[in-house]
C-alpha cells in the first residue's frame, strides 16, 4: 500500500520521538552502571563522566550473578516448557466443550489471578517445607506453572476457538483418537498462538520475583532476588544494583529481539475471534 | 518428530536438574544459614563469620532491611529449622523474643565470658540485648545519630554547630539556598521516619509512651516537638518525604544540604572521594539537646534451629572479638570498649570523637516489640501532617488511637 | 481426559494456597501477638467499615483507571500509527517493546531514579534550567500522577504489541470498500477498526484491569504508599496488614475482598463490550 511521503515521514518522526521518550529510564540506567557513585547521583545530571566497568565486573564475576543466571535459565524453561504443555491441553479440552460450565470453569480459573500474590508467600512457604522442597528447583518450578495457568489457558482457549469445525468432524470421521485430533489437527493450527504464550510465559517465569524470594534459597537463587538484595544502606549498592539490573535485562532483551516477528505474527493469528 | 515428542524430550531434560539437588542434598552436611540485613558494616561481620571456625560452613545472605524482615518472618512464623541465626535489631530483637522465635543466651553467655572477654561489650550495648531478663543476641554493631554539618561554610559564616533546637531551626535557615537545602531530613515511612522523628519526641516532648505503654505522644509537649518538625522542614532538601536514609547520605555528599543529623555509619563515606563531593569538609558535633536516637545490631540464634546452640554461639563470639572488629572500626559505632577507647583509632577516624559523645547521651527505641507495627500508624500520620493533609493535633491523635488500638489487640492494657 | 494434568497441578499448588489464605481470612490470626482464634466474617466486617478500606479502595480505582485508560488510548494511537508506517515498523517495536521486558521491581528503581527529588534526572534538568519542579514523589497529588505513569510506562508495550498485531488481521476488503467510500484515516479507525479487533479489546483490557489492581512491586519502590497514604493501594495496604501489622487474618480477608472486586470488574467489562453479541466469550 503506497502513503505519501508528506504524512510518513512526521508519523516516522512522531513515533520516533515516542520511543526515545519510553527508552529514557533504560538508557539511564545504563549510563548509570557505569559512573562511580559520586558522579551517578550528580546535581546536575552529568551526561559525560569518566566511565568505570568496576561494577559490572564486580556483579557477574565477584557477586557470581553468573550463577544466578543459570538457576534464572533452569527455571524458567522448565516453567515455560510444562506449562504451555499442560496449559494446552487444558484449553484444548475447554474449547471442545462450548458449554456454560466450560466458561464457568474458565472464569473460575481467570479468577485465580485476581488474589494478591503477597498473600499467597506465606501458604506457599508453608507448603515448600512441609514437602521439603525449599531451596530445589521444583518448589519454584511448579508454583510458577500455577500461578501461570490461567493466563496460559485464556490465551491458548482463545486460539484453538478459531479451528474451524469442519476440520474436527473431518478427523472424526478418519477414525482418529480424541489424542491424534489433537496432536494432528489442532496443534498445526494453533503452532504460532503456542510461540506467543510460550514468549509471554518465559518473560512471566524469568521476572517473577517474590515467589522466588520465598521459596528458593542460595543455591537456587534467581536473577530478581539476587538484584533485590542490593540496593539499601549504601549508595555504593545503588550503582551496583545498575550495572546487575543492566545485566539482568540483557539476556531477555536479545531473546525477545529474535522473537519478536513471532510474537506479532502469532498475536496476530488470534485475534479475529479473541 | 511430532512436535509432542520433541517436547516431552525437553521436559526430559528440564526435570533432570530437578533432581540434582535430592541428590546434592543427601550427601552435603547441612551449612548453617544466615539471614541478615545488609550494609557495609554487616558485610564485615559476615565474612568474619564466614571465617569464624575453620571446617563448619556458614551460608550468608544479606539483604535490605525489609526484605530480611520479611523472609524471617515467613520462616519463624512456620517454625521452620532455617535460618539459624538471624540479624536483628534493637527493636526487632524484641519481637522475636516475645514471640519465642529465638532463643535466650543467658547460658552460654556466662559459658563463654572469659574466652571472648564478652564483658568487654559497652554496658550500654550490652542492656540493648536484654529483655526480661535475659541477654537475647550478641551485638554485632553499634550506631548512633550525630549531627552532620559543613564545617567549611559553618566556618566562613562563623557559626557553631547548634545547642538547641532553636539554634538548629535558625541555622537552617540562614544557610538554606535554592540549590542547597538548610537541612536534610529523612521522612520516609517506617524506619528513617522514625529515627528522626524518636529525636524530636524524645528531646523535646514527653516521649512515646508511659509506663503502662499508653500513648503520651500526642500531648501538648508532642504537639509543639512534631511542630518544630515541621518548621525544620521547611528547609529541608526537595524529596525529603520520601528521603530513607540513603537518599539523605546523597544529599550531603552531593552538597545539596548542608548539615542534618544521620547514622554514624554514613560518616566514613563521606570523606570517599568516589562517592562524595565534600570530602574533608563534614564535621560532626552530637545532636542538640540530646536523647540520641540510639540503637545496636546484633545476631540471635533462632529458637526452631536443628543446629547446636553452643557452635552457633562460639561462631558469633569469635566473628565480633575486639581484634576482628578493628578492621570494620570506621564503619560503625564500636560495641568493645576497648575498640572505643583506642586512641590509634580515634586518631584515624574523624567521627569518633562526636560518635563517643553521642553514645553517652543516647536513647534507644521504647522496649515495645509492637513498637516497629505501631511506628506504621506514626509515621503515616505525620507525614499526612508535614505534607498538608492534616492538622497536626488531630493527625497525633489519630496515630495516637490507632496505637493504642493496636495494642489492645495485644493483651496490653489489662 | 486433556484437562486432567492442568487440573492436577492447580489443584495442588494454587488451590490448597489459595483455600488456606481463604480459611485464615476466617480467623483472627496476627503473629505477633501469638493469636489465633476463630472469629468468623469478623475481619471482612471490621475492614468494610474501615474508612481506611474505602479510602484504598478508592484511590486504587481511580489509579487503575487513570492508568488503563491511558494506557489504552496511548496504546490504540500508537499501534494504529504503526499500521500505517511502511517502514522501521520491526525496529520500532522492538525498541518499544523494551519496558515490559524489563523485571517490574527493576523497572520501578529506573523509574525512581529519574523521578526522585534533586538529583532524579527529571528534577535534575530542572533545576539546571533554572525551574523548580514540584516533588515528584513526595508530593499527595504528584505521586499519584507518578505511580500512574510508571504503571503506564511498563505496559503501554505490551497494549501496543497486542492491538497491533489485532489491527493488522481487520479484513482487508472492509477498508478497502470504506476507503472507497471516501473514509479518512480516523474514521477508518473507529468505525471500521475498533470494532472488528473487539474481542480482543476486551481481552488486553481485562488483563491489564486484573494487573493493575494487583499493581505492587513499582508503587512500593516508589513511594511505599506515602506520602502518608496518598498512594495507598488495596494492595499496599494488604502488604502493610501482612507484613509490618503482622495481623495475618485481616490480611487474607482484604485479599478475597480484592478478589470479589476484580472479578465483579471483570465481568462488568465482559457485559459491557458484549452487550449485542452475547455467546462470543
Amino acid at each position: 500500500m503506497r502513503r505519501p511521503l508528506r504524512t510518513q515521514a512526521p508519523l516516522f518522526l512522531a513515533l520516533c520521538a515516542f520511543t526515545a521518550v519510553t527508552l529514557v529510564p533504560v538508557v539511564w540506567a545504563v549510563l548509570t552502571s557505569f559512573k562511580r557513585p559520586v558522579d551517578a547521583f550528580a546535581v546536575p545530571p552529568e551526561f559525560i563522566f569518566p566511565p568505570t566497568f568496576a561494577f559490572h565486573y564486580e556483579v557477574w564475576v565477584e557477586k557470581g550473578f553468573w550463577r544466578y543466571l543459570i538457576n534464572s535459565a533452569i527455571v524458567s524453561t522448565s516453567v515455560v516448557v510444562i506449562s504451555v504443555s499442560i496449559g494446552t491441553m487444558a484449553a484444548y479440552g475447554l474449547s471442545r466443550l462450548r458449554s456454560k460450565t466450560a466458561r464457568g470453569v474458565l472464569f473460575g480459573i481467570l479468577s485465580m489471578r485476581m488474589f494478591p500474590q503477597i498473600l499467597l508467600a506465606i501458604p506457599f512457604f508453608v507448603l515448600a517445607k512441609m514437602t521439603g522442597l525449599i531451596n530445589t528447583y521444583p518448589a519454584l518450578i511448579f508454583a510458577l506453572i500455577a500461578i501461570n495457568q490461567p493466563f496460559t489457558i485464556w490465551l491458548m482457549r482463545s486460539f484453538f476457538l478459531d479451528v474451524p469445525h469442519e476440520l474436527y468432524e473431518a478427523a472424526e470421521i478418519d477414525g482418529c483418537s480424541a489424542w491424534q485430533v489433537f496432536t494432528r489437527v489442532a496443534l498445526p493450527v494453533v503452532r504460532p498462538g503456542v510461540g506467543v504464550t510460550a514468549l509471554f510465559s518465559l518473560l512471566l517465569a524469568y521476572n517473577e520475583f517474590l515467589l522466588s524470594l520465598v521459596l528458593t534459597g542460595p543455591d537456587t537463587k534467581t536473577l530478581p532476588v539476587a538484584l533485590a538484595e542490593y540496593g539499601a544502606e549504601d549508595i555504593n549498592y545503588w550503582t551496583l544494583s545498575a550495572a546487575a539490573a543492566v545485566g539482568i535485562m540483557l539476556p531477555m532483551v536479545i531473546f525477545m529481539m529474535f522473537m519478536q516477528r513471532h510474537l506479532v505474527r502469532g498475536l496476530a493469528f488470534g485475534a479475529v475471534k479473541g | 518428530m511430532s512436535r509432542f515428542t520433541r517436547r516431552s524430550l525437553l521436559a526430559g531434560a528440564a526435570a533432570s536438574p530437578l533432581a540434582m539437588p535430592f541428590i546434592r542434598a543427601a550427601n552435603a552436611a547441612a551449612p548453617i544459614q544466615l539471614i541478615s540485613h545488609r550494609f557495609p558494616a554487616l558485610e564485615y561481620i559476615a565474612g568474619n563469620i564466614q571465617k569464624a571456625i575453620p571446617g563448619v560452613e556458614v551460608n550468608t545472605q544479606l539483604m535490605p532491611f525489609d526484605k530480611a524482615l520479611e523472609l524471617c518472618t515467613i520462616a519463624f512464623s512456620s517454625k521452620s529449622s532455617t535460618p539459624d541465626i538471624v540479624y536483628a535489631n534493637d527493636s526487632t530483637f524484641l519481637q522475636f523474643a516475645k514471640n519465642g522465635w529465638i532463643r535466650p543466651l543467658d547460658d552460654l553467655w556466662a559459658k563463654y565470658k572469659d574466652e571472648f572477654q564478652l564483658d568487654d561489650f559497652t554496658p550500654t550495648v550490652q542492656k540493648e540485648r536484654s529483655w526480661q531478663g535475659h541477654q537475647w543476641g550478641v551485638p554485632a554493631t553499634a550506631n548512633a545519630m550525630l549531627f552532620f554539618y559543613r564545617k567549611d561554610l559553618f566556618d566562613q559564616a562563623g557559626k557553631q554547630p547548634p545547642a538547641t533546637f532553636a539554634e538548629y531551626l535558625e541555622l537552617a535557615k540562614f544557610f538554606n539556598t535554592p540549590l542547597r537545602a538548610g537541612t536534610i531530613s529523612c521522612q520516609r515511612p517506617v524506619d528513617a521516619a522514625l529515627n528522626e522523628t524518636s529525636w524530636y519526641i524524645n528531646a523535646l516532648g514527653d516521649g512515646w509512651f508511659d509506663s503502662s505503654w499508653h500513648p503520651i505522644f500526642n500531648d501538648a509537649k508532642g504537639v509543639d516537638a512534631i511542630e518544630m518538625l515541621y518548621r525544620i522542614t521547611r528547609y529541608a532538601q526537595p524529596g525529603y518525604t520520601n528521603a530513607a536514609n540513603d537518599e539523605c547520605m546523597i544529599a550531603l555528599q552531593q552538597d545539596t544540604a548542608a548539615m542534618g543529623i544521620q547514622w554514624a555509619t554514613r560518616a566514613l563515606a563521606m570523606d570517599d572521594p568516589n562517592k562524595s563531593r565534600v570530602v574533608d569538609k563534614m564535621a560532626w558535633a552530637v545532636p542538640p539537646q540530646g536523647h540520641v536516637p540510639f540503637g545496636g545490631d546484633g545476631y540471635c540464634i533462632s529458637a526452631f534451629s536443628k543446629q547446636d546452640p553452643d557452635l552457633l554461639f562460639r561462631i558469633l563470639a569469635t566473628a565480633t572479638t575486639a581484634q576482628k572488629m578493628r578492621g570494620a572500626a570506621g564503619l560503625m559505632v564500636p560495641t568493645r570498649s576497648s575498640l572505643l577507647n583506642d586512641q590509634e583509632l580515634i586518631a584515624k577516624y574523624r567521627f569518633f570523637p562526636a560518635a563517643k559523645a553521642a553514645v553517652a547521651v543516647g536513647q534507644g527505641y521504647p522496649r515495645l516489640p509492637e513498637f516497629y507495627a505501631v511506628g506504621q500508624f506514626i509515621t503515616k500520620r505525620i507525614s499526612q501532617y508535614l505534607t498538608g493533609t492534616m492538622q497536626v493535633k488531630p493527625a497525633l491523635d489519630m496515630a495516637a488511637k490507632e496505637t493504642e488500638d493496636f495494642l489492645k489487640g495485644h493483651g496490653y492494657y489489662h | 481426559m486433556f484437562l486432567v494434568p492442568s487440573a492436577i497441578v492447580l489443584l495442588a499448588v494454587m488451590v490448597f494456597p489459595l483455600g488456606y489464605a481463604i480459611y485464615l481470612s476466617l480467623f483472627n490470626y496476627d503473629i505477633g501477638a501469638g493469636i489465633f482464634r476463630f472469629i468468623g466474617l469478623d475481619n471482612y466486617a471490621t475492614l468494610l467499615n474501615e474508612q481506611e478500606f474505602w479510602d484504598s479502595l478508592w484511590r486504587t480505582v481511580v489509579i487503575v483507571a487513570s492508568a488503563v485508560t491511558l494506557e489504552f488510548v496511548t496504546g490504540l494511537l500508537v499501534a494504529y500509527g504503526l499500521y500505517r508506517l511502511t517502514f522501521g515498523v520491526k525496529a520500532l517495536n522492538t525498541l518499544m517493546f523494551m519496558p515490559s521486558i524489563i523485571t517490574p521491581v527493576v523497572a520501578a528503581l529506573f523509574l525512581r531514579w529519574i523521578f526522585i527529588g534533586r538529583w532524579g534526572l527529571l528534577s535534575g534538568l530542572l533545576i539546571s534550567w533554572g525551574i523548580f519542579p514540584p516533588d515528584f514523589l513526595g508530593d499527595p497529588d504528584w505521586a499519584r500522577v507518578t505511580v500512574i505513569l510508571a504503571d503506564a510506562w511498563q505496559f503501554t508495550p505490551f497494549m501496543i504489541l497486542v492491538l497491533y498485531a489485532g489491527l493488522n488481521t481487520v479484513d482487508q476488503s472492509q477498508i478497502e470498500a470504506a476507503q472507497v467510500d471516501g473514509a479518512g484515516p480516523w474514521m477508518l479507525l473507529f468505525r471500521i477498526m475498533v470494532p472488528a479487533i473487539r474481542p480482543l479489546i476486551l481481552f488486553v483490557l481485562a488483563i491489564r484491569v486484573m494487573d493493575a489492581f494487583r499493581f505492587f512491586d513499582q508503587i512500593y519502590v516508589l513511594t511505599a504508599g506515602g506520602p502518608g497514604n496518598a498512594t495507598e493501594t488495596v494492595t499496599i495496604y494488604t502488604y502493610q496488614l501482612a507484613f509490618r501489622l503482622l495481623q495475618i487474618g485481616k490480611a487474607s480477608a482484604l485479599g478475597v475482598i480484592t478478589l470479589l472486586i476484580t472479578a465483579a470488574a471483570i465481568a462488568g467489562i465482559i457485559a459491557t463490550l458484549y452487550r449485542r453479541e452475547r455467546g462470543a466469550f
